[in-house]
């Protein structure tokens, strides 16, 4: 790891009066996997379509590799690779087709734009599939060819965002492997995400975001630490409820002073337990996205 | 060089849906120009002559004219809409360092292909049943002029659109009134003299203006060819502009 790759200050971005991310700082570092966790509306696609020039923060400042961006011809944006929520394939051509437009966007020369295909296709299992239209394609191989179009051209840093929402289990962990893959051959990754597991599982470091602002940053372990490592479980009132310690003895001795009755569990804590520390359990209804896959 | 070089390179995907779909794109192209041409040639303009030239060598370079306009501005409004809107690939394009004159004019070339199809295609069929009408090397020199200038307005209007609906009203409002009034159908001569200044300004008229006289080879409206091309200009530095601010 060797300092910041992407880094912004205080980056905010309006819709009108809705303030969907409020004075948000993020530093990538070089070769981490970087999570954003938070529940939906929380402002997750907004920072990463800010962070991609995708879109323009209504104040803030971004660098990437040390300097602001200069303009839509920049050529640090070919460094920059993204995966968006909703697939962003061009549905009425080709499966092979919509990939050597990536090829091309990226200015590859026909070989190696060839050999790279070759490449990557054989990695996904997508070969079969080439010559099938886009349209034709299921959620999880649409999400693969916006994979292999998003890599082609070997960024340094990728963007996921919510890679895995309204995948199934293989799909899902084949995801994980790809991206554990590409992180070990020195891929910088940023993921966003409201699965607390896919958090834990994949990310060196995350960052909990809700109604627009980092709530909290840390390692998954530090994270959890900051609530407190032991976690009881109980049933108050009809209820579930749920305290935190820090030592293990206080967790015993408030398990001892409950009840006898009361059902308990102890366990040690996890992200989902800072997650809704963090964002609040009584959920105001959260809103509802559709995936476009 | 590298600007049309990139340019090609966004227009390729485009390109491909052309190839992939070339039979249905053949008869879209065609089955407006000729039901004008049998409609108002045939059915209305029979025997009628227009400023000393029979009805339908009056009409055909005005079809031709109105052609390239509705082909290349409906191709073009339409596919950047939709990528943009619908499949969200148009943000590829924003990922990329392509510029965003070398977007501007690649998303313009798929519209300018079927303007120049349609267009090529009734210009022969002209050249067939007119003799009047004359084979002109400028007539396809000005086809692909006038499909490139009314492709870059459909780049304009397709970043502009955030839904059929608003794309619809535009060609509502705008495209299909500018079909009709730009002289392509009648002489403007019998206008009263305000709608005719009104007229005058639209781009339409002089695309009209120009291929008539290349068609039927009487003295070429340099100036108008000159107000097509500022409006060319124009239309790309709005699209230029629209495009590198249409990041919301
Ligand atoms: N283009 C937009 N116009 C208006 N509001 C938007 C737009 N995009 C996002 N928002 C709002 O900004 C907030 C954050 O959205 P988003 O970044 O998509 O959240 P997340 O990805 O975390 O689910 C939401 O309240 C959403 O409604
Ligand atoms: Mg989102």
């Amino acid at each position: 790891m060797s300092g910041a790759i992407v880094r912004a200050r205080g980056i905010t971005k309006r819709f009108g009066d809705h303030v969907a991310v409020d004075g948000i700082d993020v530093d990538i570092m070089e070769g981490e996997i970087m999570g954003f966790l938070g529940p939906n509306g929380a402002g997750k696609t907004t920072t990463m379509r800010m962070l991609t020039t995708l879109s323009q923060p209504t104040s803030g400042e971004i660098e990437v590799d040390g300097r602001r961006i200069s303009g839509s011809s920049d050529p640090v944006k070919e460094s920059i690779g993204i995966i968006q929520q909703h697939t962003a394939l061009d549905r009425d051509v080709s499966v092979l087709e919509n990939i050597r437009y990536h090829a091309m966007l990226h200015r590859m020369s026909r070989r190696e734009a060839d050999e790279r295909i070759a490449e990557l296709t054989e990695l996904m299992g997508l070969t079969p599939y080439l010559d099938r239209l886009a349209i034709n394609l299921s959620g999880g191989w649409k999400r693969r060819v916006a994979i292999v179009c998003a890599i082609i051209h070997r960024p340094r840093i990728l963007f996921l965002d919510e890679p895995t929402a309204g995948l199934d289990t293989q799909s899902r962990h084949m995801l994980w492997d790809l991206i554990r893959q590409l992180n070990s051959e020195g891929t910088t990754i940023f993921i966003t995400t409201h699965y607390m597991d896919e958090a834990e599982e994949l990310c060196d470091r995350v960052a909990i975001i809700d109604h627009g602002r980092i709530v909290r940053e840390g390692t998954p372990a530090e994270l959890c630490r900051s609530i407190g490592q032991w976690a009881v479980e109980y049933r108050s009132e009809g209820r579930k409820s749920y305290r935190y310690f820090t030592e293990r003895d206080d967790a015993r001795s408030f398990l001892d002073s409950l009840p006898p009755d009361v059902p308990t569990v102890s366990r040690a804590t996890n992200l989902e337990d800072v997650f809704l520390e963090l964002t609040g359990r009584e959920t105001v209804a959260t809103e509802e996205v559709s995936y476009k896959i | 060089m590298s600007l049309i070089a990139d340019s090609v390179r966004v227009s390729w995907i485009d390109m491909c849906f052309i190839r992939r779909n070339i039979p249905s794109i053949l008869v879209t192209c065609l089955v407006a120009p000729l039901l004008y041409l049998v409609a108002f040639g045939y059915g209305l303009g029979k025997g009628m002559t227009v400023d000393g030239f029979p009805y339908i060598a009056f009409m055909i370079p005005g079809v031709m004219a109105l052609t390239t306009l509705t082909s290349s501005f409906n191709t073009v409004a339409t596919k950047v809409m939709v990528q943009r809107v619908y499949y969200q690939s148009f943000d590829e394009l924003i990922l990329c360092s392509m510029s965003p004159t070398a977007i501007a004019l690649g998303k313009a070339y798929a519209g300018a292909v079927r303007g120049v199809i349609s267009c090529m295609i009734l210009y022969i069929l002209g050249l067939a049943i007119c003799p009047e009408m004359s084979l002109s090397l400028w007539v396809p020199v000005l086809v692909v002029v006038s499909s490139m200038v009314y492709s870059l307005l459909g780049v304009v209007s397709g970043m502009l659109a955030n839904s059929n609906l608003t794309l619809t009203l535009f060609t509502s409002l705008v495209i299909m009134p500018m079909t009709f009034l730009c002289g392509t159908l009648f002489s403007l001569d019998a206008m009263p003299p305000a709608v005719s200044a009104v007229i005058g300004v639209l781009p339409l008229t002089h695309t009209t203006e120009c291929m008539r006289a290349a068609v039927l080879g009487t003295a070429f409206p340099w100036v108008s060819l000159a107000v097509m091309l500022v409006y060319g200009v124009a239309f790309l530095l709005v699209a230029r502009y629209v495009i590198e601010r249409g990041k919301s």
